[in-house]
């Protein structure tokens, strides 16, 4: 009886091909993804069967949770990008403000300034501001978040009407985005299909095109309701809300 | 790791070319690739949040008052609400226990003084008191019906995008033609309305029913007085199951 002769086989498999398809993988990732924005709440947005594409530039996200903390994130455009427009936000927003208060102004330093143009959403009150600012960015998470023990989470509203005269911190922060967005240059679509090039995000803010609301599905109306309400008291009555798509039955 | 193998080892002919065979494992790069796209895939929203279109009517007072000469009689309102549970901490709002839709036609069957003439609320024969949002679905047939004209326009006009006898542009843009067209008679004007425990994705599941329905006049209001008596007295009336 002759031995079976195992056969010594190398067990080197070739990974070149391997290698190939993981690096396509990777490149198609690497450049179709747009990372998660980091948001003080999660929320749930509702679905709905609408298709319009959430706009990537000239956009402000209005987010409300559902114990009516407010928080607001600006994006900017080709022509101006996101951290100029909020530092030109926060001037004017902070001018506003401390006319308002003539008694307790505030004064930011440029340091101060830098970190908020580099917040991509916030919600503090003015008071709070400077403090928030100050923090490295893990602690401002942390104080933005509502279910922190001792934080300052959330833009005051309430819903007085007399803007002009007496804004609240909301209107405030809302008004001084409208009078940027009429520096900030872009394309606009005319009701006719024709492209403006001469347009300004204040054009679209007029179209309805730059608001977003942002709620988690189970919020009640009457929290969701003082933030329309404030829009429409300020005129910027045509806006979005933010949904996610629902499958047609 | 990286291998140089020489081959024929023993017997060297003078003059002739080395063989080399180069082999590199690659295997430490497959794992580290790996988990680069594990990390991108995690990370990567690959759905795109949609948004919705909404136009409110400014509080400017002369506009209030056209709004009211819509002719009431064309009216539909739609009222939605939701159950909840009792807050747990008092500043959460509470569990939702069942969401609710309710519509009456025409003027509110209660005087400005608060004194009910008929009741003439309704509420959908079934679908009422779901847990999941989205329970407007449930009074689509009565839309359809008050909206006849343009459902069965819109209907025909699918059939031939359908049958490929038009282009998918030509169907949107006859779609939107129809929609907003004003030569199409007896098309309803729709009040939404909220309580404000109503969830919010059931307001905007009942914005939905207005594009899905082709409703072209449409907008929200916020509950009145008369609508919390009729919807009071309704409920005392007929009581949600528990």
């Amino acid at each position: 009886m002759g031995r079976v002769k195992i056969k010594r086989k190398s067990t080197l498999i070739d990974m070149t091909a391997m290698s190939d398809v993981t690096v396509l993988l990777l490149t198609f990732f690497m450049l179709t993804s747009t990372f998660l924005q980091k948001e003080p709440v999660t929320v749930k947005t509702p679905s709905s069967v609408s298709q319009l594409a959430v706009p990537a530039s000239n956009l402000v996200t209005v987010l409300v949770d559902p114990e009516e903390h407010v928080f607001i994130s600006f994006t900017g455009a080709e022509s101006m990008p996101s951290d100029t427009v909020r530092m030109k936000v926060l001037e004017q927003a902070v001018a506003t403000y401390n006319k308002l208060h003539k008694d307790k102004p505030l004064q930011l330093t440029q340091a101060q300034v830098q970190a908020f143009s580099s917040l991509s959403m916030f919600g503090c009150s003015f008071a709070n501001l400077p403090a928030i600012l100050s923090m490295t960015p893990q602690e401002q998470d942390l104080a933005m978040k509502p279910d922190q023990p001792g934080n300052m989470a959330g833009i005051p509203i309430d819903s007085r009407k007399e803007f002009q005269s007496n804004p609240n911190e909301f209107q405030i922060w809302m008004q001084a985005y409208q009078t940027v967005a009429q520096d900030i240059k872009c394309d606009v679509e005319k009701p006719d299909g024709t492209i403006d090039k001469e347009g300004t995000a204040f054009d679209l803010l007029r179209q309805g095109k730059v608001i977003a609301v942002k709620a988690d599905e189970t919020t009640p109306y009457s929290v969701v309701h003082v933030v329309m309400d404030n829009l429409q008291t300020m005129k910027m009555n045509r806006f979005t809300l933010m949904t996610s798509l629902k499958e047609n039955k | 790791m990286a291998q140089i193998e020489q081959s024929g080892g023993g017997e060297k002919k003078k003059g002739a070319q080395k063989k080399m065979h180069i082999h590199v494992d690659f295997t430490p790069m497959v794992d580290m690739n790996m988990l680069l796209i594990t990390f991108f895939m995690l990370c990567t929203t690959m759905l795109k949040s949609q948004t919705l279109n909404i136009i409110l009517p400014t509080n400017e007072k002369v506009e209030k008052e056209n709004q009211n000469k819509a002719k009431q009689s064309e009216a539909f309102t739609i009222i939605v609400d939701s159950e909840r549970a009792e807050s747990e901490d008092g500043k959460k709002p509470g569990r939702i226990l069942g969401n609710y839709v309710y519509y009456y036609e025409g003027k509110p069957g209660v005087g400005e003084d608060g004194v009910i003439t008929e009741n003439n609320i309704k509420e959908p024969e079934q679908g009422n008191g779901t847990v999941n949002a989205g329970v407007v679905d449930q009074i689509r047939d009565v839309l359809r019906i008050k909206n006849k004209e343009v459902v069965k326009q819109l209907d025909e006009l699918q059939k031939e995008w359908q049958a490929e006898k038009i282009s998918n542009e030509e169907y949107q843009k006859r779609s939107k033609e129809i929609i907003s067209s004003d030569k199409i008679e007896d098309k309803p004007v729709v009040i939404i309305k909220a309580t404000p425990e109503a969830s919010f994705a059931n307001l905007v599941s009942a914005l939905d029913e207005m594009q899905i329905n082709g409703i072209n006049t449409f907008q929200i209001d916020n509950l009145n007085h008369q609508d919390s008596i009729l919807l009071k007295d309704y409920l005392t009336k007929h009581p949600r199951k528990k």
